[in-house]
């Protein structure tokens, strides 16, 4: 650890030390809040008026820690604000939400009916659902972890992060992660130019050596060009019926404009041909592309219809090596994958919420007391497994032996741990470090029993955020 | 002796292990137990080309195990199996590989306890050529049969718009299977051709006669016309795909069926009881 949060904020208050009557009972008061609003709560005028992205004050940070409030994180995208925050009394979130409001010049009037508040537990779970995007418009979308871990890094820059919210962001990015790989949660395309874009892979593999074809213009199938180009697909040929369009249409791509006349000799140059004319007859049909597919030597082609009416002739799916999809076929493949997400997501939920609980049990943990009996037991139950250990080599002993040495081991538990006990009792009257100290001493003889990866430090770069894991 | 089967149960607990492992990391879409499987089946080759090396020393190639012919085949198999995994980086094929040289493995023991001696027209530079491009031209349309199986299971999802389960994203795309089909055709035409082309020269030398009638080499040249004919379409007219997914299994059908169906029912010079 080169570089210590607490060091840079303001250290101790030696006023409230004086007027408080049990310093040492201080932080036990301490909750976590999250304050926000998102895209659920808040219609998108609003989410503008109170977003927290370019304002200048975020540089000092729109909500300064001090007296009542030592921790805070704020994240801020065009869907949701969310501001963590750890704090005493129950003023915080009051604090909390005048300081955004005038971090954005308005009334705090104006921005409490838009705001969610939630308290310990359900801050965490929330926050946890959060950061697995299970709380995203489109759930699932992996966006939302890259801004969250943002937020944190800017929050940690400023200082503003301690003990609590370090443990509780680390535990959001892990909850993520495990979310991401034990569920299905975002595997499946939503969109159905995305869609479209799967099912090419799906045939074609590696896109690097593939052509598509645009025939017409359209949102849709400018979205599909675009996904295509994205996952490598080698070039993008424009057929449409105004030319001109067609070139503009290439030129954006970086692709070639076809003549509409030249469709069915070119046809046999594309490997997905994506068609959305608002031609009312069927521009392809069936007789058309076996002779296509006889020129190709029967390499696969993939045909997507967006239009409606069809574009191309149904039957065409029954030739050997093509592939026809329409939007109808399409939007059940979007309807399935949803389908699936809403199924993963529970299973998720469930995940956030044991994670949650987990949490909480740590953050009961994080007193002066049950610190210390962990700590004791720690030691106690490693003395009796050398004990054990020892009898079983050494075998059968008489009664007096067996007492003289659990007395030792009694004796040596105890005075191992009172140089550190007594540490901890003196650290912890001084509120501000206390809750550090006995976060350190967890971590130190893995009270919690986390499993940590032996390079969990191995990505750190300088400077460096106080990392938990 | 013994230290050949040592060998022998280490090979098998190999295959074994791969299979499972590959099983399970397949249900449970677990990578790192599939890239165990691989490493295991590696081994489990090592060992078998070890093992393979050791039983050929002291003998001769009049005098063989049939077992041997059976282990033989199981690590030609293999043998592609890792040039195919190599040139075209195709994962899936691990699903089909540990398993059946596992079943070749295994089988070659039910037959070890009958040693036969082979005739002593078998033996010399032809047994070789014989054997060696039969096996592996066999060992090609079992990889091209795994994957038309697969292909036509995903060409007919494709069609009919079924839903794609976690299982199906996993597998390789339509592309990938056509591939394997098309290295298997290309090189096992030629492989299987030079087979047959000896098998009649040694006749020749051996018997005086090109053709015997025999069950055997009537069913692999029906094999051999097959072949043919999907080797042309594929070269020539550029078949692709379902159709040449479905005739890579008819020929691998064929050949199991000229491997054990005649050796073991029919009365053939290429039985492997003793006569």
């Amino acid at each position: 650890m080169t570089r210590n949060p607490e060091q840079a904020a303001p250290a101790t208050h030696p006023a409230d030390h004086k007027t408080h009557p049990a310093k040492h009972r201080v932080h036990m008061d301490q909750e976590i809040y999250l304050i926000g609003l998102n895209h659920r709560t808040a219609s998108v005028e609003v989410r503008e008026r109170f977003a927290l992205t370019d304002c200048t004050v975020l540089e000092q940070g729109v909500v300064p820690t001090g007296d009542d409030i030592s921790e805070v994180v704020i994240l801020s995208t065009c869907n949701r604000v969310e501001i963590m925050a750890v704090g005493n009394g129950p003023g915080v979130p009051q604090r909390v939400l005048d300081c955004w409001a005038a971090a954005r010049g308005q009334q705090r009037g104006d921005l409490e009916p838009f705001v969610y508040v939630h308290k310990g537990i359900d801050a965490v779970r929330h926050l946890f659902s959060v950061a697995s995007s299970l709380d995203s418009m489109v759930v699932g979308e992996p966006q939302i972890l890259g801004q969250l871990k943002d937020a944190y890094r800017k929050a940690v820059g400023r200082s503003a992060t301690r003990v609590v919210l370090n443990r509780l962001l680390h535990k959001a990015f892990s909850v993520a992660k495990r979310v991401r790989t034990e569920t299905a949660v975002a595997s499946s395309a939503v969109s159905i130019s995305y869609a479209a874009v799967e099912l090419a892979k799906r045939i074609f593999g590696e896109m690097s050596q593939y052509k598509a074809m645009l025939i017409g213009a359209g949102e849709m199938a400018e979205l599909a060009a675009t996904h295509l180009l994205n996952s490598g697909i080698r070039e993008i040929m424009v057929a449409n019926r105004t030319f001109e369009r067609g070139l503009q249409l290439a030129k954006q791509f970086k692709g070639e404009a076809v003549l509409f006349q030249d469709l069915s000799v070119r046809l046999s140059e594309a490997d997905i041909i994506i068609s959305s004319t608002g031609a009312h007859e069927p521009i392809i049909r069936a007789r058309d592309i076996k002779d296509v597919l006889k020129r190709r030597k029967n390499r696969p082609m993939f045909f997507i219809d967006i239009a409606v009416p069809r574009d191309i002739d149904p039957d065409v799916n029954n030739l050997d090596n093509v592939y026809l999809y329409d939007i109808d076929d399409l939007k059940e493949v979007v309807e399935e994958n949803m389908a699936q997400r809403r199924d993963e997501a529970a299973k998720a939920r469930s995940i956030v919420e044991e994670e949650a609980g987990n949490f909480a049990k740590w953050l009961k943990s994080l007193d002066l007391q049950p610190t210390i009996v962990d700590l004791l037991r720690r030691s106690e139950r490693i003395a009796q497994d050398e004990l054990a250990r020892t009898l079983k080599r050494i075998g059968p002993v008489d009664d007096a032996t067996r007492e003289a040495l659990q007395a030792m081991l009694c004796a040596i538990v105890k005075k191992v741990n009172h140089e550190p006990i007594t540490f901890l009792k003196r650290r912890f009257d001084e509120e501000e470090a206390g809750t550090r100290y006995i976060d350190i001493t967890r971590r130190m003889f893995n009270l919690d029993c986390d499993d940590v990866p032996e390079d969990a430090h191995s990505d750190r770069k300088h400077p460096q955020p106080r990392d938990d894991a | 002796m013994s230290s050949l089967e040592l060998l022998s149960i280490a090979i098998i607990m190999l295959y074994v292990l791969g299979t499972v492992c590959i099983a399970v990391g397949l249900l449970a879409r677990r990578d790192r137990l599939k890239r165990l499987s691989h490493w295991l089946t590696v081994a489990g080759f090592v060992l078998h080309t070890l093992m393979l090396g050791l039983s050929m020393q002291g003998q001769t190639w009049q005098i063989l195990e049939k077992a041997y012919y059976f282990r033989m085949l199981s690590w030609s198999l293999l043998l592609i199996y890792f040039f195919v995994w190599w040139r075209l980086r195709l994962e899936f094929l691990g699903l089909t590989a540990s398993p059946v040289a596992l079943v070749f493995y295994v089988s070659s023991f039910m037959l070890a306890d009958v040693q036969s001696k082979l005739p002593p027209a078998m033996s010399g530079l032809f047994f070789g050529l014989h054997i060696g491009t039969l096996f592996l031209s066999f060992s090609l349309m079992t990889m091209a049969c795994g994957a038309g199986l697969l292909f036509l299971y995903m060409d007919r999802k494709l069609k009919h718009k079924t839903r794609l389960s976690g299982f199906d994203r996993d597998l390789p795309a339509l592309s990938a299977f056509d591939r394997v089909n098309h290295l298997a055709v290309m090189a096992g035409f030629p492989l299987f051709t030079l087979g047959m082309v000896s098998g009649f020269v040694w006749a020749r030398i051996a018997w005086g006669k090109v053709l015997s009638w025999d069950p055997k080499e009537i069913v692999s040249l029906v094999v051999w016309c097959m072949f043919a004919v999907l080797f042309h379409q594929r070269l020539a007219l550029g078949w692709r795909g379902r159709k040449t997914a479905v005739m890579a299994i008819w020929i691998f059908a064929v050949c199991v069926f000229s491997l054990l169906g005649v050796n073991f029912l029919m009365t053939t010079h290429h039985s492997f009881n003793p006569q």
